[in-house]
């Protein structure tokens, strides 16, 4: 093996290309600087013990993967409680302020052994924090039943907390009762929006953001970069001292730019904090090259404390302090990092071109943020983890390539360097998107192709030929639009001047169609249903009555019927929503993030409240391909072909098929057409599953301003809202997943998608992109050997073009071995750092659900070798 | 053997349509898969395609069951040609003198249990199915490749089908053992762009013992391609306690040197892998290799390896491991 590791001939490491499977036949060896070609290996994922040249980084890299779970930390909460007491008569925007403020200047920091980036969320590695103002009692629940720390239940994402801790949180939950945007929205919610909700028969989530910060945002990067904090604090001077306290609205802003001080102060203070640290850190290390680094380290958090960053150094560290800083303020899902290749360049490049830093130099601290990012964490429940298997704080997604403002292409050394952090750190963060457009360059599509082929999951790639277009056509002006950046799993952003509500919630759109072919009713609706008293048994029904199936004389009637019952669970969703939108803006402003989002300082406004340029409420359609075959096998079983009667598709899918089997096999086969085989007969029914869910949403106004834009995908949720739903009459048995993503309908029977990832890909990019405004989303599953070797690299690049070609929006590929996922879901300990792709986000394999591990099973594999 | 359909039009018994391959040809190709073979090979993975006729395969994990569904023995002409497994899942179909080849059972069959190998395929059938991935052949320099069973055994149809694709501008490649006369040959790849052939073994009784048939028409008609001018891609299976000795592969070596010149434009050696145990199954058929084990990787692969050098050394030959490397056509 040793041989083969030191193979010179150039010809000797081509020809071995097939052996995906023994990656140390291909020259894998980690390099400082990577050539744009570099091949990785196929489906190796984290399977690699030191995957970076830094030793520095493969140390931290070990120290950090051990630290499977942390701590909570009352901290947090029990200083904002203490700001909050102290300040009882003060406006809401003040009181936040001063909470913020108040656990930046005296929460706990850490700076850890080898690091170079430094920054936490005020707790140690993988600790959280906890946010009383969105939901204390859940926290304190889960504590008391046993829940958050490691059980049966909670097998991963678990919190160790020692009793003091649950004792200071029990302490402070009678001041937080009735004061939290749950609270809030509670009390805004009528029944009849409860009812087809999460609180009720789930045919709608819209909880998101009830115990959360929103998030899904990222800062101006560009602008923090220019003026650091010190400018800010010059820019929010500025403008208070325009204030005309004659006017009511100048005595609103006064408030503002009160808050706006006063956390802007208190970040300062907190990097500071670092630098003392540091110094302090120094002044006991006995390695005078740890001692030095130390210093640098001291003297970069001093002048970024208020001055722009100079260095590559600093403004990676300014970054990290900022982003850390938010997600301090508000528990917000998917605070992202922005265009990172663009922001930075002229870092990178003033530090070459100087000779103050090197490329080795850099690539070190990028490796060295990409692990920073995963020493944070966060709290969530344990229902929540079932579908949620990352872990972290949860959808940092960092953005590189794609066109520059002016329409140039933007690739540079950096696009470059982060692809290849990834590879030499193999952990799930940050979540790597790649913008792609007809004009990338060849040398990136290759680098972008091998990364892939790693089988990470990562990157997941762009197209910003049809993001563009979709996001000019929700009002955002061409330079903006073309400087858009990935918010978490899939939504198109544009970075600090967008407050977009992304993925603010869902709804299951298979279970629109059930209501609407079966007069309303749920399939299973029966007195053991939780709602019975109050709605079967009074001869009522969930939903509108939009007649039977049994009674529908022509398939013109069932789309109308589907398209009225849209309508009306659309009303409800968007009602819920905004319920919750008036809760935040109600109690939880965020004076810490407005001040680095565009304009807010200038308008004098939180970011909750409207603040930044552009305003939406991003809730997503999940179950489209599930829709579209049951569309099909209605319209084609019982009005074309009439092999059975409305009547008996209902019965049949009433009884779960049983005592249907040959129907339920026929429905299943090829025979029926099915979404995903370029079959126009399916695809245009899936298409119009889709456009009437975008109908019904789109351009509805936000409570914070803007309007509503719809989304097109999954993530993991197809699997909960699959739960919730009896069977249905596209050959899914009840409780199954229903479709993910954009993806095909897989049942337990077999996939419905049996023509290969070209008729996926035509049926796929048949649908409208760039009606969902808010993303959309496909999962590639191949099998190694189908991407294996330079024929198979080629077919890869070619296959992602043709996507392009073809205005898909997003795709993402996993690259495993289904063997390997069996075997990983058996042996589990054998596999801990099988990283693989779940949708939006990679994850450990063996930290997912079982349900979630059997949904990606399933997902048809593309394997032809 | 030239099929027809029921409407008298020409047709060609297909097993398979397989899109995206690419290993078979450069760039992302459509497969087409023809039924029949001329040879017996000991490690075929495709035993679907070996008998000339249609035949029905059965797959037991997608019936459900005779109690709850029963339709093939609904339809089915015959008396105990189709058996279950008790009440459950179909288990075989008898297609002996007493079946009438009907094939209702895999018409009617509402989950593909009972499935048809060798479905009738017509020219215009299988090029509407081919132009549909004509953007990828030509963003990558793929095409069309036929293969099977032996595409040559239905070799007029196969000429049709080559002359379709020269005429709407798609490359063909034709994946044959070229154990078949020579003016089949000629008639079919004088209009092909490429070709890929086994060389299984040079001994001709060795080459009897495990392919069921001869070599020496095979290196006759090799021949004859490099005297048309055809370079081919070469392929060699590499199965240890086979054909996998050194002798072998060096005679190998110098049939392709000094009978070709070494005018090829790749020998590819491939490692065999065990597939298609499954598909015998579903034939009832038994599988003739069922007993061997494959050496595991750490063996073969550095012997592979090495062969792949020592013809590249010793013979100057472009010998490649593995299909997974682009052809320069």
């Amino acid at each position: 093996m040793s041989e083969r590791l030191t193979l010179t001939s150039e010809e000797n490491v081509r020809l071995n290309r097939d052996a995906y499977k023994n990656a140390f036949l291909i020259d894998t060896k980690p390099r400082e600087i990577e050539p744009w070609d570099k091949e990785w290996g196929v489906a190796i994922s984290g399977n690699t013990p030191e995957p970076s040249p830094f030793p520095r980084i493969n140390r931290i890299l070990s120290v950090t993967k051990k630290t499977t779970n942390g701590f909570v930390s009352p901290e947090r909460a029990m200083l904002v409680t203490q700001a909050y007491k102290e300040h009882p008569g003060e406006p809401q925007e003040l009181k936040c302020a001063r909470g913020i403020a108040n656990v930046l200047l005296n929460t706990p920091i850490y700076i850890y052994d080898d690091e170079l980036i430094v920054g936490c969320l005020g707790c140690d590695k993988k600790g959280a924090p906890v946010h009383p103002e969105f939901g204390l009692n859940w926290v304190v629940d889960e504590m008391r039943n046993g829940l958050m720390d490691y059980s049966e239940q909670r097998t991963h994402d678990y919190f160790s907390y020692t009793p003091r801790t649950q004792e200071e949180l029990e302490s402070i939950r009678g001041f937080w009762d009735g004061c939290t945007v749950q609270d809030y929205t509670d009390s805004l919610v009528t029944e009849e929006l409860v009812k087809g909700s999460h609180d009720g028969k789930g045919v709608f989530f819209a909880d998101a953001y009830v115990f959360c910060g929103a998030g899904h945002l990222g800062i101006e990067q560009e602008r923090l970069m220019r003026l650091g904090f010190g400018g800010i604090a010059d820019l929010i001077d500025e403008y208070e001292s325009k204030l005309d306290m004659s006017k009511p609205g100048d005595i609103e802003k006064s408030v503002f730019y009160k808050a706006a001080g006063i956390v802007n102060d208190a970040a300062s203070a907190h990097i500071k904090r670092y630098a003392a640290l540091a110094r302090e850190m120094a002044s006991a290390e006995k390695n005078p090259a740890r001692q030095e680094e130390l210093l640098q380290i001291a003297s970069n958090c001093e002048w970024i404390s208020v001055n722009p960053p100079r260095t590559f150094w600093e403004a990676l560290q300014l970054l990290h302090f900022a982003n850390a800083m938010i997600l301090i303020e508000s528990s917000g899902h998917s605070v992202s990092y922005g265009r990172f290749d663009q922001y930075l360049y002229p870092f990178f490049r003033r530090d070459i071109d100087t000779g103050t830093s090197t490329r080795a130099a850099i690539q070190e601290l990028i490796e060295n943020f990409y692990i920073k990012i995963w020493d944070m964490n966060k709290l969530r429940n344990h229902v929540l983890i079932k579908t949620f298997g990352n872990g972290g704080i949860g959808g940092p997604a960092m953005t590189v390539g794609g066109i520059l403002p002016d329409g140039s292409d933007g690739t540079n050394e950096l696009t470059f360097m982060a692809l290849d952090a990834h590879a030499h750190v193999r952990i799930p963060n940050p979540w790597l998107a790649v913008r792609m457009h007809s004009g990338t360059p060849r040398e990136l599509k290759v680098k972008i192709a091998n990364t892939i082929r790693l089988g990470t999951g990562e990157p997941k790639i762009f197209n910003d030929d049809v993001t563009i277009p979709s996001m000019l056509s929700s009002g955002i002006e061409l330079e903006d639009a073309r400087n858009y950046h990935v918010v978490g799993c899939v939504e198109p952003d544009v970075s600090g001047k967008e407050y977009g509500w992304h993925d603010c919630g869902h709804m299951n759109i298979a279970r629109v169609l059930e209501l609407a072919i079966n007069d309303g009713r749920c399939f299973n609706c029966g007195p053991s249903c939780p709602r019975w008293a109050k709605c079967g048994a009074t001869g009522s029904c969930l939903g509108l009555r939009t007649g039977s199936l049994e009674t529908m004389t022509s398939f013109d009637q069932v789309l109308q019927a589907y398209d009225e019952q849209m309508k009306y669970w659309c009303d409800r969703l968007v009602g819920y929503l905004n319920a919750v939108d008036i809760a935040h803006m109600a109690v939880r402003p965020l004076p810490l993030l407005s001040i680095l989002m565009d304009n807010c300082v200038e308008s004098g406004k939180d970011v909750v409240l409207g603040g930044t340029k552009y305003n939406f409420s991003g809730p997503q359609g999940i179950g489209i391909g599930t829709t579209g075959d049951g569309l099909a096998t209605i319209k084609q079983l019982v009005f074309d072909e009439k092999k059975i009667t409305g009547k008996e598709l209902l019965d049949a899918v009433r009884a779960n098929w049983e005592g249907y089997e040959p129907l339920y096999a026929y429905v299943n086969s090829d025979r029926v057409h099915h979404y995903g085989n370029d079959d126009d007969y399916a695809d245009e029914l899936t298409k119009f599953a889709m456009d009437t869910w975008c109908k019904h949403i789109e351009k509805r106004p936000a409570a914070h301003g803007g309007f509503f834009q719809p989304g097109a995908y999954s993530v993991t949720v197809n699997v909960a809202h699959g739960r919730n739903q009896w069977a249905s009459v596209d050959g899914r048995k009840a409780f199954e997943p229903v479709s993910d993503c954009m993806g095909a309908v897989h049942t337990r029977l077999g996939s419905h998608d049996v023509r290969g990832p070209l008729a996926i890909l035509r049926s796929v990019t048949k649908l409208d992109h760039a009606r969902a405004t808010n993303g959309t989303l496909l999962n590639w599953k191949f099998a190694p050997g189908s991407v294996s070797g330079e024929t198979g690299r080629e077919a890869l690049i070619a296959l992602i073009e043709e996507y392009i070609h073809r205005k898909g929006m997003h795709s993402q590929f996993t690259v495993a071995d289904q063997e390997t996922l069996i075997a990983a879901q058996r042996e589990p300990d054998n596999y801990r750092d099988l990283l693989v792709r779940v949708a939006g986000y990679s994850a450990y394999f063996v930290e997912l659900d079982r349900a979630l591990q059997d949904d990606i099973i399933g997902r048809t594999s593309l394997s032809f070798d | 053997m030239l099929h027809t359909t029921a409407a008298g039009e020409p047709c060609a018994l297909i097993t398979e349509i397989q899109k995206y391959t690419i290993h078979d040809g450069p760039g992302i190709r459509t497969e087409v898969f023809f039924k029949g073979c001329t040879m017996r090979c000991l490690w075929c993975s495709n035993p679907e395609a070996i008998s000339p006729g249609q035949q029905l395969g059965v797959y037991p994990e997608k019936c459900q069951g005779l109690e709850k569904c029963g339709l093939c023995m609904r339809v089915c002409p015959g008396r105990d040609l189709i058996e279950h497994d008790g009440s459950g899942p179909v288990a075989r179909v008898n297609m002996g003198e007493l079946c009438k080849d009907c094939l209702r059972c895999a018409e009617v069959c509402p989950g593909r249990a009972i499935r048809l190998w060798g479905e009738k395929m017509t020219v215009p059938q299988l090029m509407k199915i081919i132009e549909e991935d004509r953007s990828l052949y030509d963003r990558t320099g793929g095409g069309v490749t036929l293969s099977g069973g032996e595409v040559l055994v239905q070799w007029e149809f196969a000429q049709m089908l080559c002359g379709a694709c020269a005429s709407a501008g798609i490359n063909v490649c034709v994946e044959s053992a070229l154990n078949c006369p020579e003016e089949h040959m000629r008639a079919v790849l004088s209009t092909a762009d490429l070709v890929i052939t086994d060389i299984k073994h040079m001994d001709p009784d060795v080459h009897r013992s495990l392919t069921g048939s001869g070599n020496e028409r095979i290196l006759s008609n090799i021949k004859c391609l490099h005297a048309m001018g055809k370079k081919p891609v070469i392929r060699t299976p590499v199965v240890v306690g086979y054909n996998a000795d050194e002798g072998n592969i060096r005679s190998t070596s110098r049939f392709i040197a000094e009978e070709l010149h070494g005018e090829i434009l790749a020998w590819q050696l491939l490692p065999f892998k065990k597939l298609g145990t499954k598909k015998y199954a579903s034939l009832g058929l038994e599988y003739p290799m069922s007993d061997y084990t494959p050496p595991e990787r750490t063996e073969w692969e550095p012997m592979i390896m090495r062969y792949v050098d020592m013809i590249r050394n010793e013979y100057g030959l472009p010998a490649f491991a593995g299909s997974s490397d682009i052809i320069n056509v």
